[in-house]
Order: structure tokens, then sequence, then C-alpha cells
């Protein structure tokens, strides 16, 4: 059970890491699809313009046309020395048009097989292992890119291969190759700047599967391979923080947690900064400090966050940004009493006294942080919107809806600068405490098109005034492309409010007519079926 | 009621026994065994017979109350299970489960009621003994009860018939008599209901019809009319007559049509069918009946049966009558090899299946060689629902998009786009693709609303081209089957 559990972690991360490596390949990718400038200019100029109209296509996603294109310039030039890399782009655009099966068997294979000394074979080889997983067949995708390692081992596409390789054993939770894989990637593969950052991207995976497991010096040793110094620290922070958690967060794993999270401290303890003369230096070493921290509240004991913080605060003095940091602390531990009196010592009075407003709103305690926004609007009376603001917030926050609405239309009518943000929070404020009547004639006030005519829309459709509610729909409906559907199905639902059965029939059949392929066509579909027992909903279309 | 079944005539007797017995064979054979072809006849004969004896025992009712009783006991099974036989042969769906559910809680009610006249009956008989045993004399003379030397009658009564019997207490022993009565009646009825809904019965066999064929693209028929307008050569209102003769006689409409001019299906037989097929093998259509959402979707006549009947038209093969729901443990019940090829999954609720469930359809999948068929018929939940247990099915494959020049999508009919109702669950078809075969064909659009009358509405290209993709996953579970089922027998060196 244990063992499931930890497998499934690790895949999940790895999963995030091997996503990371994918979009990775995928840029690379797109050099792969791309042709040297040494071969465009190889290239003669008509061949150069017929390529180019093809690649225009191409760049605008309109693959059918490209692909005819590219085959013109393969019938015009097939002697030409792009011939293989137009065919290669042929083969892409079947790939784009769903057709991966005869991409795979007419086009990529064709590269290798009519160009085989071609620069495009080797891209064409990866690229068929890479067509086969993406449609299911993953062991003929599995066999493609061992064939691409073996037939073209010093190229880029090989590296690629075994990315591919590692996120096909992910799935098959073949554990043992996929450390292989990546080791093999991390320690043995030169670098170069093609596939730089497959590598690295491995060798952060690797990384996390040590500290999974426990192991931390190896871990260190995948990451030295990709970054140095100030880099290195930050990236063992960053890499070992989840890991640290998960193993923490189960008992039969947290003493491993325990081990790993001194291991990474110590480390970033040994390569802090230690001259903290200037203030680049200083707000250097306060980042490596919050990291360390970090760390320590990733392996959750209370002792040491708090011990780390002392420290900090011995190097560093009370500065309000630590100090902040603490009580925040404190707060996520529910020590609100504490981290008021560590706010309350800032010495910037606004920003402690806001934080100590926000703590008791926190604690679920309006009275006393109407109380401190109150004294903060006398002693910042420049922002006294501002903290007037928060103050009905608050009252709106705990239902107190007719000392909120005061507060907001005491600013609607002070601070003009900032009319539209207090008009609308004025508006839903009214709505939440059912005022709907007055909450439309706000809302009427407001500007944010087409969410204010949706509000309003509810607003009299609670007070039962369909026809009304009618009219706003119908008016998103032509003036809002994006939220046409939604209006369209909520026209329905007000009709079958108000009882015209044949009206709201209508109504969500032109939902499915109109836009079949909208997800409210589907749920007018079901609507129809369910409730009036029709079958006759309209609608229909295909996929892409 | 040994009594009562003495009275009766030893040739009325024996002729009850045979016929409780041919009842008993048909009923068995139907819903498990499958042997007896058309048991409609025997379940016609029963059913009026039954009919018949008890309007003769109900103008006897007053000879024999209890006989009369009895015999309606037992006719309550009969008309029971002959109702629902009757209302599944003429399609009545909704009074089938009407009659199943109403007939089980007849039969239950009539059991409980027998049960507690039965206890009562013998409980007032032992204490009738008793009284009759109690020396009343003695008692009010005051004598000391004759210390006897019989430890039977010193011993405790375990009777649970006896409202004496130790463990019912002394405060209220007949009332905890009726409550023990009652339980037990109620456990035991609901543990063989159990038992029996479990309970798989014989071997079911699915056969592919027989024939062969191929599975290549249909060409589409072209039409070519060719409309030749008439051309005047003379100006027809002319004041000057003219006897123009005819000098057209050409047709005026050709139609030129390239029909396929092959079999669908696979093998070298003759006609439209499967190499691996008998004679009396057609193509049916399955869908699997599951707890917690409306599987039956679009169910039989004017829905996935419009589905079967096209199917025919299509690709020529025959189908079966009429379209199949089966539960997992029926699934179970069909043969290792002869099983049904395709087994279609709908709804738009919850898919609540059980360990077992999943595990029934594992094996149906990777050890039966069989494909699943899921089309949401509703909503978004549906559809990760249907994901779910997929992953719960085949946790190791991950679905993909179905290429649109797969063979699923191009053969026998080419789908150059996936035809979709209504976009409950997206609008891309997925996949999930292991052993060189296609395992699940997932449907997001309700396309069994495409093939059920109306067509939802759709336009005719849509529904159109819903038949043809329901044709070709149809065909190309029968094909794939077809060619393991030949694969298993030569690997069992079979012929």
């Amino acid at each position: 059970m244990i063992y499931r559990k930890k497998w499934l972690l690790i895949s999940m991360l790895a999963m995030v890491l091997v996503l990371t490596m994918e979009f990775q390949v995928l840029y690379a990718q797109t050099k792969l699809t791309e042709m040297s400038l040494d071969r465009w200019a190889k290239m003669r100029e008509v061949e150069r313009y017929q390529m180019n109209i093809a690649e225009k296509y191409y760049k605008d996603k309109k693959f059918d046309v490209a692909m005819s294109e590219f085959e013109k310039y393969l019938s015009l030039y097939e002697a030409s020395d792009a011939a293989s890399f137009a065919q290669l782009k042929w083969s892409l655009c079947l790939n784009q048009l769903r057709k991966q099966n005869t991409a795979i068997k007419e086009g990529f294979q064709s590269v290798i097989d009519y160009w085989p000394e071609s620069a495009d074979a080797a891209k064409a080889s990866y690229l068929i292992g890479k067509t086969y997983v993406a449609i299911g067949r993953v062991p003929d995708g599995k066999k493609a890119y061992q064939n691409t390692i073996i037939d073209y081992p010093k190229d880029a596409v090989a590296v690629y291969s075994l990315a591919g390789l590692a996120e096909i054993a992910i799935r098959e939770k073949d554990e043992a190759s996929l450390v292989k894989i990546w080791k093999q990637m991390t320690f043995d593969i030169p670098r170069t700047p093609l596939i730089r950052s497959t590598c690295a991207t491995a060798a952060n995976s690797l990384a996390v599967y040590y500290f999974n497991k426990g192991v931390f010096a190896s871990g260190l040793k995948s990451l030295q391979t990709n970054y140095k110094d100030d880099q290195l620290s930050y990236y063992v922070y960053y890499y070992s923080r989840t890991p640290i958690g998960s193993l923490v967060g189960t008992d039969e794993t947290q003493s491993m947690g325990y081990k790993v999270a001194d291991q990474a401290v110590g480390f970033l303890r040994e390569n802090i900064e230690k001259d903290v003369s200037t203030e680049p230096l200083k707000a250097k070493a306060i980042g490596q400090w919050s990291q360390m921290i970090e760390l320590q509240k990733y392996s959750r004991r209370d002792k040491e966050i708090l011990a780390a913080y002392r420290s900090m605060l011995g190097v560093f003095g009370n500065r309000d940004d630590l100090l902040s940091s603490i009580a925040d602390y404190h707060v996520t531990q529910k020590r609100f009493e504490q981290s008021r009196t560590i706010y309350r010592q800032f010495k910037d009075k606004v920003a402690g006294l806001s934080k100590v407003a926000q703590s008791f709103r926190s604690e679920l305690k309006p009275d006393e942080a109407v109380v401190v926004y109150k004294q903060l609007a006398g002693i910042d009376a420049e922002n006294g919107a501002t903290w007037r603001g928060a103050e009905a917030a608050t009252y709106r926050q705990f239902q107190k809806y007719p000392q909120a609405i005061q507060g907001y239309q005491a600013l609607v009518k002070t601070d003009v600068t900032n009319f539209q943000q207090w008009i609308w929070a004025l508006a839903t404020t009214q709505h939440e405490a059912n005022q709907f009547k007055e909450a439309i004639g706000t809302y009427r006030q407001c500007e944010n098109f087409p969410e204010n005519y949706k509000q309003m829309a509810a607003c009299h459709r609670a007070l039962k005034q369909h026809k009304e509610a009618l009219i706003l729909y119908g008016q998103i409906v032509n003036g809002h492309e994006g939220l046409a559907p939604w209006a369209q199905l909520q026209i329905a639902y007000t009709y079958e409010a108000m009882t015209s059965r044949e009206l709201a029939i209508k109504a969500f059949q032109s939902c499915c007519k109109k836009y079949p392929k909208a997800s409210y066509a589907s749920t007018a579909h079901a609507h129809l079926q369910n409730k009036y027992k029709i079958s006759v909903t309209l609608g229909g279309a295909t996929d892409e | 009621m040994l009594e009562t079944w003495r009275n009766i005539n030893r040739r009325t007797r024996w002729t009850a026994v045979a016929v409780t017995f041919v009842w008993f064979a048909t009923v068995f054979d139907w819903v498990w065994g499958g042997l007896i072809p058309d048991p409609t006849l025997l379940f016609a004969t029963a059913a009026t017979a039954m009919a018949i004896r008890m309007r003769v025992e109900y103008r006897r009712r007053h000879e024999n109350i209890i006989r009369f009783w009895f015999a309606f006991t037992v006719s309550i099974p009969v008309f029971w299970q002959a109702g629902i036989y009757f209302s599944d042969w003429l399609e009545f769906d909704e009074l089938r489960g009407y009659i199943a559910r109403g007939g089980l809680a007849t039969f239950f009610i009539t059991g409980l009621i027998w049960v507690v006249w039965g206890v009562e009956r013998i409980s007032q008989r032992l204490e009738a003994e008793r009284r009759h045993a109690f020396n009343l004399q003695a008692t009010l003379r005051h004598e000391s009860p004759v210390k006897t030397k019989d430890k039977k009658s010193q011993a405790k009564i375990w009777n649970p018939l006896d409202p004496q019997a130790w463990y019912y207490g002394q405060k209220a022993p007949r009332l905890n008599q009726s409550l023990s009565s009652f339980v037990s009646y109620c456990v035991t009825f609901f543990l063989v209901c159990i038992i029996l809904s479990q309970f798989r019965g014989c071997t079911q066999y699915y056969d592919l019809p027989a024939g062969g064929g191929v599975t290549e693209t249909v060409q589409r028929v072209v039409k070519v009319q060719k409309i030749i307008r008439k051309k005047f050569i003379l100006n027809p209102y002319s004041a000057i007559y003219y006897n123009a003769p005819e000098i057209d006689e050409v047709k005026l409409e050709l139609s030129e049509v390239t029909a396929h001019q092959y079999n669908i299906g696979d093998g070298e037989g003759e006609g439209a069918g499967f190499a691996g097929g008998t004679n009396k093998g057609s193509v049916g259509f399955f869908r699997l009946e599951y707890a917690g959402g409306d599987w039956n979707q679009d169910f039989g006549i004017g829905g996935d049966m419009n589905m079967l009947i096209k199917y025919t038209e299509l690709t020529g093969q025959n189908v079966a009558k009429q379209s199949k729901a089966v539960t997992p443990s029926q699934l179970k019940a069909f043969d290792k090899v002869r099983c049904p090829p395709l087994l279609y999954i709908t709804g738009q609720k919850n898919i609540s299946l059980g360990n077992n469930d999943i595990k029934i359809l594992r094996e149906y999948i990777f050890d039966k060689h069989g494909m699943i068929f899921g089309d949401n018929g509703g909503s978004r939940h549906f559809h990760n629902q249907f994901l779910a247990m997929m992953q719960r099915i085949a946790g190791d494959v991950k679905p993909v998009r179905i290429p649109a020049d797969d063979d699923i999508h191009m053969k026998p009919y080419q789908i150059p786009k996936v035809p979709i109702v209504a976009p409950h669950g997206g609008v891309e078809s997925l996949g999930w693709f292991k052993d060189g075969r296609w395992i699940c064909y997932y449907h997001p659009g309700d396309i069994g609303d495409a093939w059920a009358n109306g067509h939802a509405g759709v336009s005719a290209e849509i529904w159109n081209s819903s038949y043809r993709l329901g044709a070709n996953i149809i065909n190309y579970a029968h094909v794939g089957h077809s060619r393991w089922r030949i694969a298993q027998q030569k690997s069992n060196g079979e012929d």
C-alpha cells in the first residue's frame, strides 16, 4: 500500500517533469520542423518562393492548403535539396489534419526511404515514434524510438527519443528503465545546444526521484550537472520542497523526510551569502534565508521554523518584511494574537494595522476589524477611501448588508475617481442582500457589459419580471458572441419559469441548433429529453 | 396440507407434478439455458392450464378453502413468470419491469402469510397438546407436580415452532416467536433472491453470421446525371409552320452507378459475414445494464434497433431480431470464445460498477477479445464517469483522439468527420488502443440519439454519418473477433 502510494507520488511528480520535458521537446521540435539557413541559401529562387508560400499556409494553420503547396513543391522540384523537407512538412500537415496513419506510412517513412542521407530522415524517424505514441500505439512508438536511437545515435533526435522512452516508462510504471534513461541523459550524454534543455529536464526529474527516495546526495549530484553556485542552491530548494512535503506527510516516510529536509537546509546554509554589507547582497541573503525557512515549513516542524526565524532576525534585525513573514506564519498556525502583536511592531504603522485588521477578519471578528479600519482611515487620510472600502467589504463579508451598503453609497458619492469600482461593489452587495430592485438600478450604472446585464437579468428573474430578463438576455445574445450560448440557454430557462412550455422548448432547441458545439447545447439537449421527453432537439455537428 | 394432497386423485396429482416440472424446466431454460428456441407455446399452455385450474378451484373453494389458497399460491409464480415472458415477447419493457417487481412483492407477501399461518397453526396445536396434558384437578388440589423420571419433559425446548421454546423468554413468547418468524422469513427470502440474482446459469453463446468478405472502404456511389436540354433550331413562334422532325432521341437522363462489388465481412465464405461464424449466427447489439444510471436510453425498437436494421442494409450481414441488454454477471455467462464482440454503454448519470463487475469487464476485453462502445447520452458527468470506469478497467492505457484515417473511421464507410448530436463530452471521439486494436471507442455526443426515431432533429448528413460510424464500429469489432476466434480454434487444435 505504502509502496503504491509512493509510486503514485513519484509518477505524478515525474509526469509533471516529463510534461515540462515534453514542452521542451516540442520547442526543440519546432526547430526540427524548420530548415537550416544553409539549406535555404542553397535553394533556387523559384524553389524558395514555392516553399515560402507553403510555409506561410502552415504557419497560418491552413494545413490542407499548406499540404497541397508542399505537394506542389515536391512535384516541381523533386531533385531539390529541400524536397525531403517538403515531404516532412507534408507529413506534419497530415498529422495536424488527424491523418496520422497516412502521415507515418506515406509521409515520414517516404522521407526515410527516398532521402535516407538527408538531415530530415532522422527527424522523420523520431516523428514516427512520436506520432505512434500520440495515437495510442505505444509498442510501435517504443520500437520507432529505439530504431531512431540505433540509426541516428549522434543526432539530437536520439535524445528526444530517449525522452519519449522515459515517458513510456512512466506510463508503464517501469521504474528501472526510467531511472536508467534519466541517468543516461543526465550523466552520459554531452550537452549540445539542441539537447541541453531535454537533458537538463531529465536531470531535474532524476533529482526529484532521488529526493523522493530520501537520497539527497544523488539528487544533488543530478542537479549539479545543470546548475552551479547560487542557481544550484535555488534549484535544490525548488526541487526538494515537494518531495520533503510528501515524505513528511506519511508516517512511514516521515523520518526520511526530516533527513532530506535537514540535508537540504544544511546545504543551503553552507552556501548562504554571508556578506550583507550592501543592499543587493542583503536582499540576496534574505532570499536564501527565506528559501531555507520555506524548506523547514515543508518539513512541518514548528520549533525549527521559529528557531530559523529567530536566527534570521538576529542577522537582519526587525525588518517589516521579516516580521510580516513571521506573523503570517503564526496566522497559518491560527495563533492570531501572536501574529497581531508582531504586526503592531511594524515600523510602517499603516501596513501593520492593515495586517491586524486582516487578521481579525481571518479570525471572524468583524467588529474589531472595523475599529482598526476606522483607525486607519484616521491615520492614513490620503487613502481614506481604500480603508472605508475595506470596512464596507468587512461588513459585506459578515453579511451585515445595511452597513456595507451605506459604506459603499458614501464611497460612490465621495470617491469619484474609482466610481466604477464602488458602484459595482454596491450593486453586488445589494444583489446579495436580496434588494433586487435597488441592485438593478445600480447595475444599470455599471459599464462592464455583459456582466452587469447578466446580473440585472438574474435580479429580474428573482423578481419574477421575466419579460425584462428576456430582453436583457436577448441583448447579450446579440451583443456578446462568447456569452451568446449561455444567454440563449437562460432565455429557455426563463420561458420555463414563465410556464411557457412551447417557447421554452423552442428556445432550448434554438440553443442546440445555433450553438451545436457549445457545452450549453449539451445541457439544452439533455434538458429537452429529460424534462420534456422530446427527442427532436435539433443541433448536430461534426468534430473539427 | 398433506391431507389435502392425499385427497387429490392419483392421476391429477401426477399431472400436476408433470406440468410443474415442465414449467420449471421452461423457466430455467428461458432464463439461463436457451436450449428451447421458442418457449412461447409452453408458457402459453402453462398459463392457460393454470387459469383453468384456478377457475375450477374458485368454484370449489367452499369444499376446502385451504386447497384453494394453496392453488392460488402456486399460481402466483406461474402467472408472474408468464407475465414477464409475454411482456418481454411483446417488447413492453416498462410493463415487464412492473410485472417483475409486482410479482416479486406478491410472492413475498403470500409467502409471509403462509409462514404466519403455518407457525400459528403449529404453535396452537402444541399449546393444545400441552393443555390436554395439563392436570387441572391436581393443580386445584395444590398437589405438588409429580416428579417424573422422563428427562425429555424437563429438558429445554428448542423447537422454534413452539412458543414455549426457551429462547423466546417468559415475558412475551408469542410476540418474540412472531418477530423471529418474520425476520427469519425476510432474511431467507432476500438471501435466496441475492443468490438467484448471482446465479449465472448455463453458458451462453454468441455466434457470428457465417460468410466472408473484405473490409475495404466502400466507394461512394456516384450518380452521373446527364440532362440534355432541348435546343430549338427553329423559332417555335414563327408564323411559318415547319414540320420539325424529332432530332434528339437521346434519353434525357443518364445515370451511371458505380457500386462496390464485394461483400462486407471477413474471410472467404459466401455472402456477407465472417469466416469465424456459423449459419445460425447473426450480428447482435448488446448494451450493458448497470446500476446508477439510465443505461436504457434509446433501447430497443425505435432506438438502437434502428442501428441494427441499418447495419444489415449497409453491410448485408444477418442481424439479430432485437437488441439486448446484459448485466455484468450475464456477460460473464457467455462462452470464453463465442461471446459478443461489442458492448455498448450509454447513459447520462452515474456508472455504478463494483470491483467484481470491473473484473468481468476486464476479462471481457482482455480475455474474450471484447470491445466497449461508449456513448455519452447527456452530460459532462457521464463523460467523467466513463473515463473513470475505463481507468479502472484498463488503467495502463491512456485514451487518445482517434485518427481520422484509422480503419475504424475508414472501413467500410469513410467518416471524414465524427458526427455529434450534442457535445456532452466535447466533440472528440476517444479511443483506448491496446494489443494492436481499439479496445474501446468513446463517442462524446449521443450517437444513440441520431440512430433513434426522429434522429434528434439533426440533419440527414449527421444521422446518416452516425449510422455509418455505428456500422464501422460494429463491423470492426466483429472482424477482429472473427479473426481472434479462428486463431483460438487453431491454437486449440480444432478444425
